[in-house]
Order: structure tokens, then C-alpha cells, then sequence
């Protein structure tokens, strides 16, 4: 239960930090998914159901507060791919390794290009754009943006790690 | 029979709720905005916009010399403007009255700090900290020193979010001010606005400044919207190519004023009238 409730402060908070702090970080327009990163986390530590869910409540609060007139949902659902997706990379007896290791930084490339790839794809139904040109300019940038963000809590559980060897 | 399906469901519980939220997630698309939607939305905004409130590092104070020098600076340029403004503006009456024409309402702003910014994946917002105590209502449009900045969209007693140019659900009716050429504004994901509707023959040109139109019901007229960069022929179209620069720098707003004004509800409703009318014939 403690756990539980420290993670949904915890995504609260990454919520909050997304929509403030992270422009501050902003490279040409593109910030990195820090709720996504978050979600491949929880579906690394706790397994598919919890990052399937945790997907879809980080992404409909995201949408909730996007200002999207006609695209309430489309979080919720690349999110929730993503968490099912990350899910496969759940190992009870190597969830340190995983998130303290390059591992991470290969999940969330694979997991991040996946999540813009369906973002933008439903996003730019029923407009002139192409999604090769937004995926270019937003889509690849966006991935390793947050996969370079995925630094941060690979150091902070390899240290973990490194502790418990 | 049941412990089947137990058994079924237990092997398959991952895809089948995945399958049920994607389900959910496509259902909220479907809906897209409904009441209920707002009404969560703006439960949302508020319990967010608090904790934005609390924790949003305004980046200027770090600057504030050079800030103070360039508004010294642009307080004595506009000063000058005004004045000569004042001058044109007794002539305008003068030039209406002459001709018989209404004077145009003036309009009353509000200061707003910018709290939030979501700048992910082509849903651009602002969270302003004034809401429905301040006499913000949707879908109020919002400016600053520099033009046009969006709408409101969403309101709270003390917060509100607004939808800015960069948006792809932002529509403004502009107009270019050098040639009167009418057209639309939208944003497609690029690095620039885009002018549309203005048919090949008709006049635009690199440099001309565009400006919202006595059209739009929603956003006042004259206030700047962006400047032309490119504007070409498409080979096969009817219609001109046009991209303009915003007048706004996105990435560093932080003060923009909120317009107190809501569309004029009589013209809306004989416009939908009409558009009801057309629709019949």
C-alpha cells in the first residue's frame, strides 16, 4: 500500500514537473517524456498490469490537462501501450539490473519511438502533414531526448545496485 | 464452464486489460469534448494548477537589469507612438463621424502570469494563474506585447488554460495588413504559421505583417498575429503557400494579458442562422 501510494505522488509530481520545470530544459521545442520514462519504470519495477495501468491513468491525467479539444484520449492510449509494451522487460529477480543498466536506455528507445510513432500517427489523422516530416522534427528528437533522460534513474539504480552487491 | 473462463481470463489478464483500457482510451477520443469531459478537465486544471503555482521558477528574475533597461527603452518608443496614436485616433473620429461609421468598442485586458507550459508533442497549452474570479471566461482570447498568444479554453476560479497558436486546434481569421488579403491561420506542426485560403492571384508578399480579422467573432481586429516569411505558388493548387513567422516568441512567454471580451452573442446566432439557412437550400 505505501508503495502504491509513492508511486502515484511520484507520478503526480512528474505530472506537475512535466507541465513546469521541463520547458526550462527544452532544446528547440523538444522536452523529454518524463511521464513515459516514468510509466517504463513502474512497468520494469512492479510488471505489465501495474505499467498497463499506470500508462493509461499518467496519460488521461496528461490529456486531461492538455488542452486538446478533440484529442482527450490520445495519451491515455499510447501511454497505456507503452506500459503494456515496457512490461515485457519485467524481471522479478533482475529489476535492479534492468533499471540500473544501458538496458534501460535501450527500453525506453524502443518503447519512446513506439509511443510517438502511434502519438503522431493518430494525431495527424485528417491533416496535411506528413508523419515522416513530424516524426523527423518531433518524433526521433523527442526519443532520445528521453532516452537521454533515462540517465538519471539508470545512475540512481545502478547505485542501488552497486549498494546491494 | 466458469472456471474456463476463470482460467481463460487469469492466462490472458494483461491483454485483456490493456485491450480494455486502449478500449477506454479510444471511447475519450470518440467522445472527443463533451461536458463531462470539461467538467473533469477542469477539476484537473485547478488541483494542478495549484501545485504548478507552487513549484513554476520564473527564469527572468535572473535578468531583470537588462529586462528594466529594454523596457525603459521601449517605454519611451511607445510613448512617442502613442501620442501619435492619440493624434490619429481624433482624426479617425473625426473621418467616421464624417462618414457615418461605428466606433469600435474598446477592450479591457488582464495581466496574467504564465504558471504552466506544456510544449510536448504538438499539444501546446499555457496554465494562467487568473481564472473565473478575474472575469476570465472561455474562450477569451489571450495577447501579448507582441500579438496574438491564443484562447482561453478551459477556466477555474484562479486558473485557466489557454490554447496558444501553436496548436493544431487553433483557427484565427487574419488578414494581411498591407493588401487586405483575408485568410486563415493554422498551425501544422512546423516551425511556422500558416496562412491559408488566400487564392493564388490575390496579393501577399515576404514581410507583410498579418493581423486578425474583422471577421474572427472570437478575437479582437489589428492585433498582430505574425509576419510573412515565404509565400509561393504550389504548382496544381488553387491556393498560395504561405508561412508566417509569430509575432510571439512561444518559448519565452511568461506575462501575456487575457482580452475581457467574449464573442458578441447576437452576431453569432444570426450567423448560425444563416449557416442553418444555407444548410436548407
Amino acid at each position: 500500500m505505501k508503495d502504491f501510494l509513492t508511486d502515484v505522488l511520484l507520478s503526480l509530481l512528474i505530472v506537475v514537473i512535466q507541465t513546469t520545470l521541463v520547458r526550462f530544459v527544452a532544446i528547440a521545442d523538444i522536452t523529454p517524456d518524463l511521464p513515459l520514462l516514468w510509466v517504463i519504470v513502474i512497468a520494469i519495477r512492479r510488471g505489465q498490469i501495474a505499467g498497463t495501468v499506470a500508462g493509461f491513468s499518467i496519460g488521461l491525467l496528461l490529456d486531461l490537462l492538455s488542452g486538446s479539444d478533440s484529442m482527450v484520449g490520445l495519451s491515455a492510449l499510447t501511454k497505456t501501450a507503452s506500459g503494456f509494451v515496457a512490461g515485457y522487460f519485467y524481471n522479478e529477480n533482475k529489476t535492479l539490473q534492468t533499471l540500473g543498466g544501458y538496458a534501460l536506455i535501450l527500453i525506453t528507445l524502443l518503447v519512446s519511438a513506439l509511443h510517438n510513432l502511434l502519438y503522431f500517427f493518430v494525431f495527424l489523422q485528417g491533416t496535411d502533414s506528413g508523419l515522416s516530416g513530424v516524426l523527423f522534427r518531433y518524433g526521433i528528437p523527442t526519443t532520445l531526448y528521453t532516452a537521454a533522460a533515462a540517465l538519471l534513474p539508470m545512475f540512481v539504480w545502478g547505485r542501488r545496485t552497486a549498494l546491494h552487491v | 464452464m466458469i472456471k474456463r473462463l476463470y482460467d481463460i481470463f487469469r492466462a490472458f489478464k494483461e491483454y485483456l486489460l490493456a485491450g480494455s483500457l486502449i478500449a477506454v482510451s479510444l471511447a475519450l477520443l470518440a467522445l472527443n469534448d463533451t461536458r463531462q469531459i470539461r467538467s473533469i478537465r477542469s477539476h484537473a486544471v485547478v488541483a494542478v494548477g495549484v501545485l504548478q503555482g507552487v513549484v513554476n521558477t520564473n527564469p527572468a528574475y535572473f535578468n531583470l537589469r537588462q529586462e528594466n533597461a529594454a523596457l525603459r527603452d521601449m517605454n519611451v518608443a511607445l510613448s512617442d507612438e502613442v501620442s501619435r496614436l492619440r493624434e490619429a485616433r481624433l482624426e479617425n473620429i473625426r473621418l467616421r463621424e464624417l462618414v457615418g461609421l461605428q466606433q469600435k468598442p474598446a477592450h479591457h485586458y488582464r495581466s496574467a502570469t504564465v504558471v504552466g507550459k506544456s510544449l510536448q508533442l504538438l499539444r501546446n497549452t499555457v496554465t494562467l494563474d487568473v481564472g473565473e474570479r478575474d472575469g476570465v471566461r472561455v474562450p477569451m482570447p489571450i495577447v501579448s506585447e507582441s500579438g496574438l498568444v491564443g484562447k482561453i479554453i478551459f477556466t477555474e476560479s484562479r486558473y485557466s488554460v489557454g490554447q496558444i497558436l501553436l496548436n493544431r486546434d487553433v483557427r484565427v481569421s487574419a488578414k494581411v495588413q498591407r493588401s487586405r488579403v483575408d485568410g486563415i491561420i493554422q498551425w501544422d506542426g512546423g516551425e511556422t504559421l500558416i496562412l491559408r485560403n488566400v487564392a493564388k492571384s490575390l496579393d501577399v508578399q515576404p514581410g507583410d505583417v498579418v493581423i486578425t480579422s474583422d471577421y474572427s467573432s472570437l478575437f479582437p481586429p489589428g492585433i498582430k498575429i505574425g509576419t510573412v516569411l515565404a509565400s509561393t505558388l504550389a504548382p496544381g493548387s488553387l491556393f498560395r503557400s504561405i508561412d508566417v513567422a509569430p509575432s510571439v516568441d512561444f518559448a519565452r512567454l511568461e506575462e501575456v494579458f487575457v482580452v475581457l471580451s467574449t464573442p458578441d452573442s447576437a452576431r453569432l446566432a444570426l450567423e448560425g442562422r444563416a449557416k442553418s439557412y444555407s444548410g436548407e437550400q
